[in-house]
């Protein structure tokens, strides 16, 4: 959808004109309610309670899964609320996130009937500094109704829509992580590698000795050749600690910090990510993936790999 | 790998059984004082002042006058130097200073130079020293984003290791600790019966911290979380004090007020591949090659063995290299060591006491120094936890790191 | 059911699989709640549960205390920051009011960021109420 980016004011006044349509009726539900999808949601929930499916009821706060869309529903109906957050994407506050979401049940809903959303906007407020960004808070009414169009479950939502803090700041520096290597013409290879993808691993032009850490000499042949080649990428888990404390800075803890061995014949330390705490073990296949930790550092991290 | 190190295997066999058996320093030189302020959590002084005070309290156990000082040695991290010390204690003219690298490896080192020096005649009277306020000042155990500041060879070595977060002692040890756990199915309890007897050798002696105060495996156990496998009572108090030691000739030291304790054999260390605290890229983790440069060292130029020790002073910052010393030094073979622990053997009345003071773990953390001082009292026959019929005591520095130690012996 | 009562705590690991089976059963198919490289594209760390399922959770943590017979009438959540699969969501609970029949019980939901969820559950008893 295009739409030209709007002042302020002009927010204000969409904000406005959609309000004033009131409420606006949107699709009936394409299932009426029913016991699988019931018990489906039960079941990912965790939740034990026999009350539902013995009376026949739907938990209340599946409320809004009967009108959903679905995974090929239409992506993005035309409502009040699509227009405005449409308006306030071309108007520079792309993020989103919700802020509340207050349901109120006025009866449980029995397997087979039908519900049907209504959506009135109520408010947009803003621009307000948020510790995200700038950005308006834009709050709606959902209303599902049953066939006999008396409501059974309301829900007011508000979202803020922002102006991320870091595009604000792009022109200035982002904040830069605080534990930088030092680097000299004997490591630098290394830290160019991996700001483009490559895992490199210094290697003797003369004996071929693979070495990490890396160094001006080859040890065992003092050839001060260097070349590198680049790590497969794979690696095994050799030790690792958990850290806890002290904080660390630039860092949330707990973290893992591993040693690798990799095939090439070298380890190498970095963080595990990607896997939950109790799962790292020694001798976990692991792959190697990159992150970015400011504009001037990536880091070799890894994550689980196939073994 | 080449074999350079300071003693091939068969060097300094010369005197079977007995101490001082010629190769090496064996026997030439003696500690003939020690001194110590006391531990704390804030000493409420500064260093230098805490310096000054343990450099006094030594030269007066030994009966000798700042005057009869011509040498000073102390670690490169201390924050005095030593004509600062010299100053503020009255010590005049110098003829032999140095400082030794490597944190708390440098403990014993102190005593290496300073004997070394006696031997050859570069200095009669030596005064080593370790003063900080490493608890209300700055901590060793707090993150220090300045250790990769410049490409430095330690800053480079840091920069494979620091950016990931790996940035405290703790972590950098946990990192060999879970190694070993792995390799040797050794727990977190095997270490937690190093603290709980560190604890209770602590508890019997009133210059400890932890004089009075023992704990039990449960609350080893319940301790939170420093860095995996590591618990909060895997590592020592952090401490503010400040420990001297008084060495001159083994023939002097006769003459002087108190028993002298004769430096029968002293070595520093250093393995193949070392790092700083992060050696992973050499063996498997579970050794202290250093330590082994350093065992083999001490125990060729001595012609002693592991029998003749009666008690053992260990480096104990953290738990798990406890277990790998007593490995390297001999007392256990390799991957034995919980099976040693759990027999009571470091215990008092064990085969082996460790640390009758109580070790860094219990009496505070002077960066090893206060354990030399320790080794010389047992062989005074003067320690609070004193032990029967000490002729011989094995004292190591700093782990993890390169290193050095000392048998230390009634004459 | 006093004023003051603690409900019983109850902890959720987030693994992927509870994530993406969640947002699968509340019919949401947004891809950040089981698509890990869309979700890290758009400067998530991690998928990340969605707020159906943070609202069916704090339904399922109250009536797990309560028991079937009870009548959920209202859940007034206040988002917070991201449940990231991989962490841990861990719901404490205080009864606040009670009164002609209603029970309020405040819920709070963390994760190891801090706050996910702060809710408050308005339910009554089926029939007469206790």
């Amino acid at each position: 959808m295009s739409v030209p980016p709007m002042s302020d004011q002009e927010l204000h006044e969409l904000a406005g004109k959609l309000a004033a349509l009131g409420e606006v009726r949107g699709t009936p539900a394409r299932d009426p309610v029913n016991e699988p999808m019931i018990r489906h949601w039960l079941d990912a929930m965790g939740d034990t309670n026999p009350a539902y499916l013995e009376k026949g009821v739907a938990p209340p706060a599946m409320a809004q899964v009967w009108t959903m869309p679905g995974a090929r529903g239409p992506a993005n109906e035309r409502s009040p609320v699509n227009d405005l957050m449409g308006a306030l994407d071309a108007s520079g506050y792309p993020g989103v996130v919700a802020t509340n979401c207050e349901q109120t049940y006025h009866r449980y809903v029995r397997i087979g009937e039908r519900l049907t959303p209504a959506t009135r906007l109520t408010d947009l407020a803003g621009p307000k500094r948020t510790a995200l960004g700038v950005g308006y808070f834009a709050t709606w009414q959902v209303t599902w109704y049953d066939e006999a169009d008396e409501p059974v479950a309301g829900m007011l939502f508000r979202v803020l829509k922002f102006r991320p803090a870091a595009r604000e700041q792009a022109s200035q520096e982002r904040a830069a992580y605080p534990l930088q290597p030092a680097i000299n013409q004997d490591t630098a290879y290394f830290w160019e590698g991996v700001q483009q993808g490559e895992l490199r691993i210094q290697t003797c032009a003369d004996c071929g000795l693979h070495r990490h850490p890396p160094g001006p000499l080859c040890p065992a042949c003092r050839s001060a050749d260097r070349s590198y080649r680049v790590a497969s990428g794979h690696g095994i888990l050799y030790s690792y600690v958990v850290h806890h404390h002290p904080p660390v800075p630039g860092r949330e803890t707990p973290f893992v910090v591993g040693v690798v061995e990799l095939p090439e014949g070298v380890r190498i330390v970095g963080n595990v990510v990607d896997c939950p705490i109790e799962e790292v073990a020694i001798g976990m296949p692991l792959r190697v993936t990159y992150r970015r930790m400011d504009d001037r550092l990536v880091l070799p991290m890894w994550a689980p790999g196939e073994a | 790998m080449s074999g350079h190190g300071p003693s091939g295997d068969g060097a300094g066999l010369g005197g079977h059984g007995r101490p001082g058996g010629g190769a090496g320093l064996g026997g030439r030189a003696a500690i003939a004082g020690i001194g110590a302020t006391e531990f704390s959590k804030r000493s409420g002084r500064s260093e230098l002042r805490l310096a000054a005070e343990a450099v006094l309290s030594a030269l007066d156990d030994a009966g000798l006058s700042p005057r009869d000082v011509d040498g000073m040695v102390t670690y490169t991290q201390d924050a005095n130097q030593e004509i600062a010390v010299a100053r503020e204690t009255g010590i005049g003219e110098l003829t032999f200073f140095s400082r030794v690298e490597y944190g708390g490896g440098a403990a014993c080192g102190t005593v290496v130079h300073a004997a070394m020096a006696v031997a050859t005649g570069m200095a009669h009277t030596v005064v080593c020293y370790r003063a900080f306020n490493e608890r209300s000042g700055r901590r060793f155990g707090r993150p220090d984003s300045r250790l990769t500041g410049e490409p430095t060879s330690q800053g480079l070595e840091m920069s494979w290791h620091v950016p990931f977060g790996l940035m405290t002692p703790a972590a950098w040890v946990a990192m060999f600790a879970r190694r070993y756990m792995h390799v040797y199915n050794a727990t977190s309890e095997d270490f937690g019966r190093v603290a709980v007897a560190m604890r209770r050798h602590a508890a019997t002696n009133p210059a400890a911290w932890f004089h009075g105060r023992p704990i039990t495996l449960e609350d080893h156990q319940a301790s939170r979380w420093i860095a995996e496998p590591l618990h909060l009572l895997d590592c020592c108090q952090e401490s503010d004090g400040a420990v001297a030691l008084v060495v001159t000739s083994a023939e002097r030291a006769r003459d002087l007020r108190t028993s002298p304790a004769v430096i029968t054999a002293a070595a520093q260390g250093s393995g193949a591949g070392q790092m700083m605290m992060t050696s992973y890229y050499r063996d498997d983790m579970t050794t202290l090659p250093e330590m082994s440069t350093v065992a083999r060292h001490l125990w060729a130029t001595s012609g002693l063995s592991p029998e003749d020790i009666q008690t053992a002073i260990l480096y104990d910052h953290f738990t798990p290299f406890v277990l790998t010393q007593l490995e390297e030094l001999g007392f256990c073979g390799r991957g034995e060591a919980p099976d040693f622990l759990k027999d009571g053997s470091i215990e008092l009345d064990g085969a082996l006491p460790i640390n009758p003071h109580g070790g860094q773990l219990g009496e505070a953390y002077i960066h090893g120094m206060n354990g030399i001082a320790e080794a010389v009292r047992q062989i005074r026959g003067t320690a609070a936890n004193q032990l029967r019929d000490v002729r011989n005591v094995l004292v190591t520095a700093g782990t993890g790191v390169p290193t050095s130690g000392l048998i230390l012996s009634a004459e | 059911m006093e004023i003051g009562a603690a409900l019983p705590e109850l902890s959720i690991d987030l693994t992927p699989t509870v994530v993406v089976s969640t947002a699968l059963a509340t019919m949401d198919f947004t891809p950040v709640h089981h698509d890990v490289e869309v979700a890290r594209a758009q400067g998530s760390k991690d998928i990340f549960l969605n707020i159906l399922t943070t609202m069916g959770l704090v339904e399922r943590y109250v009536t797990d205390w309560a028991g079937p017979a009870a009548v959920i009438q209202g859940i007034a959540v206040k988002l917070g920051v991201p449940a990231y699969a991989g962490d841990r969501l861990r719901f404490s609970g205080t009864v606040v009011s009670r009164a002609e029949g209603r029970t309020a019980v405040e819920v709070r939901g963390r994760v190891s960021l801090g706050d996910h969820a702060t809710a408050t559950v308005t339910l009554t008893e089926e029939g007469t109420g206790r």
